[in-house]
């Protein structure tokens, strides 16, 4: 039940943050260039979690996943879900392109979520890497 | 037997009369369903909007929340270390309710046997609706949507007697509303560090 919970949240939360990711602008977290099949994937991916998750086992019965595990799993789920959406958009590039010598980057990687919108995850990353070794 | 013990015979008299409804309840009476879509609709919030500066303020919003529902949770837990007034319905001595009950929690729901006072699943469900509430009016009203089904769901399930429900949701109202409005802006500078950790890391 535990792991069937974390897989629940894990696709759900991967598929909100494609939606979550054109009503913010964070291109850098885009899988897809246009907006109209980010949510539909997005869409699909939340209600396929769910329809699997109530529909593969009974789930109104006895179990061991009490309150404090739940949180636990719902929130190591949603960072592993961001952490996946981050890596796949690194890779996909369908927005942005990785570039740190850009001054409005070198600026955004201050403001975390926020340097999404002009770059991709790993991308923010090394650049603010990058920055720290100059000061370093 | 506590106060309006008898609406319990009535709401569970519907049990097993239509199948769909029965499913539906089942579905929301869930400890997954809306837990899991409560929460996913308070990280939507966190993330979803444009303007940085109205992004922030969410996902304040969105930290006071959790911390109510924490604390809600915690005055649940204290209100049961010292005060069990009643047992679930499917376990009171009046047989009639008793087996209303048994019969409808084990159509719809599962024999909990945690205690029944006051509702936990309320409380939480209370608290997150009532925090989300007063930072997005839309939001909030969706999830006290979703909090009043949920407890209907129990109800109907035979697992909480009305005056649970009530309890749990007056007490996630008013935590929410005292950690909203009241904690959580004089522990200033700690939630403006915490954001500042979420921006570090990348999730704020």
């Amino acid at each position: 039940m535990a792991s069937d919970y974390f897989i629940l949240v894990l696709i759900a939360s991967i598929g909100l943050y494609q939606i979550v990711a054109i009503t913010a602008k964070l291109d850098g977290l885009c899988f897809f260039k246009r907006p109209l099949p980010q949510i539909v994937f997005g869409a699909l991916l939340i209600a396929g979690a769910y329809i699997w998750f109530f529909t593969s086992d009974e789930r109104n019965i006895q179990h061991q996943v009490e309150g404090s595990q739940q949180l636990g799993l719902f929130l190591g789920a949603i960072v592993a879900g961001y952490v996946v959406t981050g890596i796949i958009s690194s890779a996909i590039q369908a927005k942005v392109k990785t570039r740190v010598d850009n001054s409005q980057k070198e600026k955004a990687h201050e403001i975390g979520v926020e340097s999404l919108k002009t770059n991709t995850f790993l991308g923010s990353i090394r650049s603010r890497m990058k920055k720290e070794n100059k000061k370093g | 037997m506590p106060p309006l013990s008898g609406w319990t015979i009535w709401i569970t008299g519907f049990v097993g009369k239509v199948p769909t409804l029965d499913q539906v309840m089942s579905l929301f009476a869930s400890d997954f369903f809306t837990p899991v879509t409560i929460c996913l609709i308070m990280l939507g919030l966190w993330l979803g909007y444009p303007d940085r500066f109205e992004r922030e303020r969410m996902q304040r919003t969105v930290m006071n929340t959790a911390v109510a529902i924490g604390i809600s949770t915690l005055g649940v837990h204290i209100v049961n270390a010292f005060w069990n007034p009643w047992p679930r319905p499917f376990l009171v001595d009046d047989p009639v309710i008793r087996e209303s009950a048994r019969n409808a929690a084990q159509t719809v729901f599962y024999f909990a046997h945690d205690p029944s006072f006051p509702s936990n699943a309320t409380t939480i469900a209370f608290a997150a609706a009532t925090g989300i509430w007063l930072g997005n009016r839309k939001a909030g009203i969706i999830v006290y949507v979703l909090a009043t089904l949920w407890a209907f769901a129990r109800f109907y399930a035979g697992i909480h007697f009305f005056v649970d429900i009530l309890a749990g949701a007056v007490l996630g109202i008013l935590t929410a509303l005292f950690i909203c409005k009241v904690f959580m802006p004089r522990v200033e500078p700690f939630p403006t560090w915490v954001m500042k950790l979420w921006r570090f890391l990348y999730l704020g």
